[in-house]
Parts: structure tokens; sequence; C-alpha cells
């Protein structure tokens, strides 16, 4: 049986990496959800989809 | 039936090999891929993939010895090979997008990329397709992704560098076969860099943590809600970065502020015509392509036209310009006919070299003849021998040293360019070619030839 799980190397500190980045996705996101919440509040006449695209917003960094 | 020949690219991933066999290339899947090769097809993930344009479509076929294999696979046949050190920045962006994007989607059907690489990627009819079929798995939602820290040296830190410093860095791929590690992309990059969270967080975070002997159990637990996120910021972070389209260079305006007339260019596109008429052609390779004009005509009629050129700007924008317009049969490469991409990788032949991926039936090299020759001090007898070793057709424009374009680059060293002459053009090509045509353009003192390998 071959072992296809770790064909390439993973890399030191990768998978540490990806947590790190994950979690601080994580929070910006938890504070873009909350932003998005008092947005949606504010502006009912606006389509959902052009707010969610603004709090997606990748540009914001 | 002619022996079966194993690519040599394909030596590294156990789950199975390329091979050609009477001219076409084959997949070998090995049967301990199978279980993953049948969620592949069973999950529905191979056919929407197939369905988006982001896969490569295969047939199983059964009429080739199966040699252990598991399955045997035909997959649509690409026209050319072309390489990431042979992009420009939008192609490298647009297949490092297509790569997550379908690592998304594998993850929707419980599957996910086990590598990420631009060897795993084709321009084919004008998009960039996903071609290594066997680089599917089960998705262990405890798990990061395997292959980011290889996307990140395949296609994010090459962007990277190309983004903050516009120095032609995605060559630096060809001496990096298996990517930029982060420790020499945070060197290279601006210190400004650091306030970036994209290039902060993959760059300089991945150099820091690169002693980390963390496995994956002691890192904080993975789960499907984070990978995505990283995912989706991915995506966002390379979709986000502008490149170098809005540069200018010393050649993207050519035609549009040259000296060269109006006149000038009707004729040639005549006289271009007109030789082509006399040709028998379905590829061609164009030449100092610039802005693609030439390029574009040659297209009308062939199913694949080469467009290459050494100047990155002016290939980024063609590249721009045939996706909005949804051309298939184009393929705009960076390549520097003085230095064209030598044979890379191990035992040199991973990546063969760009000539000996060439197999055309016309090579047009128009305003070309003299930068080789007078910029690079290349003789005509060299340049013909080189353009016998490709082209079963060439159409080539001589341009004499009168010429105010050729007088402009000759400068004050006339004295070393005597040699340069009409009719030593001739003498050389006709050591290797027949002259079946040439015509002079009219506004000018150039003359357009269709030559044919003897």
């Amino acid at each position: 049986m071959y072992n296809f799980l770790l064909y390439i190397d993973p890399g030191n500190g990768s998978y540490l990496v990806q947590a790190i980045i994950a979690a601080v996705l994580g929070v910006s996101f938890y504070f873009k959800s909350i932003l998005f919440r008092i947005k949606s509040f504010f502006s009912r006449g606006k389509k959902q989809d052009e707010i969610k695209d603004d709090v997606n917003d990748p540009n914001e960094n | 039936m002619t022996p079966t020949r194993i690519d040599p690219a394909s030596f590294k991933d156990p789950a199975g090999f390329v091979f050609k066999q009477d001219g076409l290339y084959y997949r070998h899947v090995q049967p301990g891929y199978a279980t993953d090769y049948d969620l592949m097809m069973g999950s529905g993930l191979y056919k929407l993939l197939v369905k988006k344009g982001w896969l490569i479509p295969h047939e199983e076929v059964t009429h080739l010895p199966a040699n252990g294999a598991y399955k045997i696979l035909l997959p649509q046949q690409l026209a050319f090979t072309s390489y990431a050190y042979e992009w420009s920045f939008d192609m490298l962006q647009d297949a490092a997008l297509v790569t997550l994007k379908i690592n998304e989607t594998a993850i929707r059907h419980g599957m996910i990329l086990k590598d990420a690489t631009p060897y795993n990627i084709q321009f084919h009819q004008g998009k960039p397709v996903f071609i290594d079929t066997l680089s599917f798995e089960k998705y262990d939602t405890s798990k990061p992704w395997i292959a980011y820290r290889q996307f990140c040296e395949m296609f994010l830190f090459p962007l990277y560098l190309e983004n903050y410093l516009q120095s032609g860095l995605i060559r630096l791929l060809s001496i990096y076969p298996d990517g930029i590690p982060a420790t020499e992309t945070a060197r290279l990059l601006p210190a400004k860099s650091m306030w970036n969270m994209g290039t902060w967080m993959h760059v300089h975070l991945q150099k820091a943590a690169r002693h980390s002997t963390a496995k994956p159990r002691q890192a904080a637990a993975f789960n499907a809600g984070k990978l995505s996120r990283l995912l989706e910021h991915l995506v966002g972070n390379v979709a986000a970065l502008p490149g170098r389209q809005h540069l200018p260079s010393g050649w993207s305006n050519y035609y549009d502020e040259t000296i060269l007339s109006k006149e000038y260019l009707d004729g040639k596109v005549q006289v271009f015509k007109n030789l082509l008429s006399q040709c028998l052609y379905r590829t061609a390779l164009d030449l100092g392509a610039n802005d693609g004009y030439f390029s574009r005509i040659l297209a009308d009629d062939a199913a694949l036209v080469i467009a290459v050129d050494f100047d990155a700007t002016c290939i980024n924008r063609l590249y721009e310009t045939l996706r909005a317009e949804k051309a298939k049969n184009l393929l705009p490469l960076i390549i520097d006919l003085s230095n064209p991409s030598p044979a890379f990788g191990f035992d040199n032949s991973e990546r063969p070299s760009f000539i000996n991926r060439l197999a055309v039936d016309l090579v047009v090299a128009l305003a070309l003849v003299h930068h080789l020759c007078i910029t690079k001090h290349i003789p005509f007898g060299k340049l013909a021998a080189f353009f016998n070793r490709f082209a079963p057709q060439l159409i080539i424009e001589f341009i004499p040293d009168t010429d105010p374009k050729v007088q402009q680059i000759m400068g004050d060293r006339q004295a070393i360019f005597t040699w340069y002459t009409q009719e030593a053009f001739e003498e050389s090509f006709l050591d290797y070619f027949s002259i079946s045509a040439s015509i002079p353009i009219s506004g000018s003192s150039r003359t357009l030839y269709l030559m044919k390998r003897k």
C-alpha cells in the first residue's frame, strides 16, 4: 500500500502557520460579522448580496 | 506500435504516471490510487470540474495493455506545453486562482488537492486548465491543507515578488524548481511588505515558523470552516494583486507611437497576407509578437498560434486582451529569443527547452532580425541555422541598415556591422532555406521573405 498522504512535504511550520492564519481570519471574520449585522440593520434597502460582498472584501487588510 | 515512453517529468507522484504511446499521452493510474480515483469520478467532482472547463477531460481506455494499472486514461491532448517561467503575471495569477477554485470545489465533494504547482496547469484553448487528474485525495477535515506551502512557494510568492518589484521575477521559478522559499522571498520583498496582511502572514510569518516542528496534532485543531476561510482569503488576496499591467514598457506602445507610417503598416499587412496565402499551416509561431497584431492575422486560419516576446508587459497586455475576447487559439509567452528557456529539472529532462517543445508549421519573424543581429551580435549564419531547427516555413522581414530604426540601435557602431547587408542575409539563409518569395514593403526599404526549409 502506498503512502499517498505525504507525497509532498508539507514543510516545517506549515501546519502551525495555517492554524495561526485561520485564527487571525476567524477573529477578523467575527468582527466583520458584527459589522455586517450593524450595516444590515441600518441599510435594509440595500441588496443583501452587495453587503455580503462588502463584508468579504479581500482588499480590506 | 511504438515503445511506451514514460514522461521524464512524471516520477514524483506514486498515484500514477504519464506515458506516450503512438504519439498520444496517456495516464497510468496505480491500483493504490483506486479509492481516490473512484471517489473523484463518483462524487460528481470530475464532472463538475470538466463542465466548468477547469480540469482536462479524459476517457478510460482498454485498448492498451494494463501493465498493472488500475485504469489507463486518455486525456484530451494539449497542443503545446508551456511552463510558469514563460508566463506573464496575469497568466500565473489566473493559474493560481483556478487552482484555488478547484480546491474549494474538491473540498465540497469530500476531496482536496494534495499538491499545488503551476506544472499541473496548462493554457489550453485560451484558459488555464488543470491537467493532473491524480492530484485529488480524500479530504480529512481535521487537517490543514498539505499543499499550502507548495502553493505559496510556487504561486503566491512569485506573484508577490513580481507585484512588489516589477522585475520579471516570475522567471525565478526556473531556478527554484520546487518553488521560492519563504526565507528568500522575505529577503527580496521590500520592508513595506511587512505592513500588508497577506505578505505578512504568508511570507514573514511562514519564514518565522520554518523551524517549528509542530505536528498536525500539536497545532491547534483544524476544521473545514478554518480551511474554507483560509482558501477564501487566498482567493481574495491573489485576485487583488494588481500586477504590472499599468506600467509602460519600452515596447508596449510600439505600433501606437512608432515613427513608422500607417502606409508602411498597411503595406506590410498586405504583403504578409499575400505570403500567408502561399503557406500551408495549422500551427504557427510569431516571434517578437509585441501586441499580437500579426499573431491575430495568423490566428484567423490556424489551430494554434504561439505569440512570443521578451517584453513581459507586452505579453501580459496581449494575454489580458485575448482573455477578454475569449480567444482560444492564441498562446502568448515571454521568451527571449537570444536566450530561450533551456531544459530544466532532473537530468535536464523534466522540462524540455522551448525550442525542443516546438513543432509548428510556420514561423513568423517580423522586425526581429536586426535586433538579434545588431543588439545581440548574432551573425546571419547562426540565425539561419537556429531558424532551420524549428521552422519548416518561415516568413521573415529584413530591415536594411539605412532604415532609421536600425540606425537608432546601431548608433555609432556602424564600423563593426559592415557584414549586415541584404545580400549576406540572403546568402546565409539560402544555406538552409529556399526563398519562395521576397516582396518589398511600400513606404519603407524593408523586405518580407517567404522561405521553405531545405
